[in-house]
């Protein structure tokens, strides 16, 4: 494998609250390679969001600052960039994909508009000729009969479609890396498909990287090449996505395989971790999965595991995680 | 992936039915009608344009008042509409004349107010740094006592047009900057702007393309109601002996009537001005909060 094209080492973000300092991610790291989809797994407030608002420059400061770590694309770190570097890089370099595209669209232009006007201004296209590639895109995200629709505002597209906008806007400059932040979470089970399908046949046009950013299993056995596994902001584990589905090397991972619902076992009802997620102001010492735990020993309530490798390309920051992986424990 | 994706090209039309109905969108007649829909709305539409039409035509129709007449303090006729004052001149003229001052000193005060206090209350709503400043002098502003202040300003510069209207859009813009930067914040922290700056965009990009287009509708309100404050503004200060002495303006009547001592005896000279003020600041204000209304989308039957 080549050198990755966005390279993520030990961000750590911290939020300034009433209640103290909040950290929401902590010593992360991520690579990701061209043509390649890196999931991103985790509950909300995991941390997954923020690293990709980190990574996008998104993160109001304050409250929120960096507190250390580095985001290496193409050799240049986005977080000691200047403003008008990180800006060149955002769009043509990083893009994002939204949750919600209604509220990321704005309400006021048409999407013909936004798209041209990304066009002009970035690629310094005329009036005419940014208009025929907003449409050119639009098709190229299968919006029917998009030469009319091109005048048409958000609101009058439906879900899907207007996710569709989304990435016709996100692939506009053609990026090297593209972050979905829960793509398809807003709409119906036919139409997340199609949007993953979508994605997928993009990337493979393009040989964009891609960060999928998700809750959902199911998207990342489908669409994921590697998954990381993310808990209270801390990776918790790593690995390529048939071995992680194979065999889990951390508990949380097991436990999220577990409470997967499946038709091909009649026999118990829909299992789920115990617990909720810790509050981000108050994480448990030790590892921040031990309450939850159901192998937790007394080394877990008093020392954080650290992330190490378990076999090639694994990676588990658990302290049994030999016990796990081996299905021991 | 099991579900299928529609047809690359084909019949695409076929595809687009299960779209919701494209609405048109919202074009200015539209608004125009809408606006006019309501008879608050048309009315105080159609006194404001009978107040632009005497302040721009009627001094071309109306002979200037001035110098001294034979027919004094005589109350309203055929002869006079709004009486004679005390040297004689035709009260009707005066008010006419005066539409002109007060309304040159409305719009350019308004503007003066309007463009500082949109310029900062963007600032405010975008920038966490710039905000903090932002609002501590508008609320500076705001705790100041204004009349007083104008007062002594104007006292100290010279009585003259120019300076009644700086004066005025100089002290009127703490008002705009609070409306526009508290809907700003609400803009600001919508996921379109993080999509702009996701795509690389700007902050002055943000704050003009995307920001400032959403705030538009109450900049017209604003203008409409920094208009409204300002006549009364004007016609205080005139009142009160600051006005331009060499033009007539609606508070410059009242204080002659005062001056010459007929006040309580001379209705007409003080009457028709106050009426004239009345009326151009309530249908400003009524154009403003009709405006607002008829932009509402919770409003069913705007």
């Amino acid at each position: 494998m080549n050198a990755p094209i966005l390279r993520v080492d030990d961000l750590s973000v911290e939020f300034a609250t009433r209640e103290g300092a909040v950290r929401a991610v902590r010593n992360v790291g991520l690579e990701v390679f061209a043509g390649r989809t890196l999931a991103l797994l985790g509950e909300s407030g995991s941390g997954k969001s923020v690293t990709a608002q980190a990574i996008m420059g998104l993160l109001d400061t304050p409250p929120a600052s960096i507190t250390s770590g580095s985001i290496m694309f193409e050799g240049t770190d986005l977080v000691t960039a200047v403003e008008r570097v990180r800006r060149q890089v955002n769009g043509e370099g990083v893009a994002m994909v939204f949750q919600d595209a209604l509220s990321a669209l704005n309400p006021v232009y048409t999407v013909g508009h936004q798209i041209s006007e990304l066009l002009r201004v970035r690629r310094k296209m005329s009036r005419s000729a940014a208009r025929a590639r907003a449409v050119e895109l639009m098709e190229r995200v299968r919006i029917p009969a998009a030469a009319r629709r091109v005048d048409d505002y958000p609101h009058q597209f439906s879900g899907g479609m207007r996710q569709r906008i989304m990435i016709a806007l996100a692939v506009a400059l053609n990026p090297r890396v593209l972050i979905a932040d829960e793509p398809t979470t807003a709409l119906d089970v036919t139409v997340q498909a199609q949007i993953m399908e979508l994605l997928t046949e993009l990337q493979r046009e393009n040989g964009m990287g891609m960060v999928l950013i998700t809750h959902d299993l199911g998207v990342v056995a489908e669409v994921a090449d590697d998954v990381t596994v993310m808990y209270a902001g801390r990776i918790v584990e790593r690995g390529s996505v048939e071995e992680l589905f194979e065999h889990a090397a951390h508990p949380y991972t097991r436990g999220l395989l577990r409470s997967m619902p499946r038709t091909d076992r009649e026999d118990d009802e829909l299992w789920a971790i115990p617990g909720a997620p810790p509050s981000p102001v108050l994480t448990p010492k030790g590892c921040a999965f031990h309450p939850r735990c159901d192998i937790a020993i007394d080394l877990c309530r008093s020392e954080q595991p650290g992330l190490e490798v378990i076999a090639a390309g694994r990676t588990s920051a658990c302290h049994l995680r030999a016990e796990v992986f081996d299905g021991r424990a | 992936m099991s579900a299928m994706m529609p047809p690359d090209t084909g019949p695409a039309g076929a595809v687009a039915v299960d779209e919701p109905a494209a609405s048109t969108p919202p074009s200015a007649m539209k608004s125009l009608r809408r606006f006019l829909a309501k008879p608050s709305g048309a009315l105080s539409i159609s006194m404001l344009l009978v107040f632009l039409v005497t302040g721009l035509l009627g001094p071309l129709l109306v002979d200037r008042p001035g110098g001294l007449g034979s027919e004094i303090l005589r109350s309203p006729s055929v002869a006079h509409w709004f009486g004679t004052d005390d040297l004689g001149q035709d009260v009707f003229a005066q008010v006419v004349w005066g539409t002109r001052v007060s309304l040159t000193v409305a719009v350019a005060a308004s503007a003066i107010a309007i463009v500082i206090g949109t310029a900062l209350g963007l600032l405010g709503a975008y920038s966490r740094r710039a905000d903090a400043w932002v609002t501590t002098v508008t609320d500076l502003m705001l705790s100041l006592p204004l009349l007083p202040l104008m007062i002594m300003v104007t006292a100290l510069v010279g009585p003259s047009v120019t300076t009644l209207t700086f004066v005025i859009g100089l002290f009127s813009w703490p008002e705009v900057t609070r409306l526009i930067r508290s809907n700003g914040l609400v803009v600001v922290s919508m996921p379109y702007i993080d999509g702009a700056r996701a795509l690389g965009a700007t902050g002055w990009r943000i704050v003009t393309r995307e920001v400032l287009p959403a705030v538009v509708p109450l900049i017209v309100v604003s203008v409409l109601l920094t208009a409204a404050r300002a006549v009364i503004s004007e016609a205080g200060l005139s009142f009160l002996g600051l006005g331009d002495p060499d033009s007539w303006s609606w508070g410059r009547i009242i204080l002659n009537a005062q001056r010459s001592g007929v006040i309580s005896t001379a209705w007409w000279q003080t009457l028709f001005p106050s009426l004239a003020i009345l009326l151009l600041v309530l249908s400003a204000t009524v154009a403003g909060v009709r405006f607002n209304d008829s932009r509402d989308p919770r409003l069913k039957d705007r």
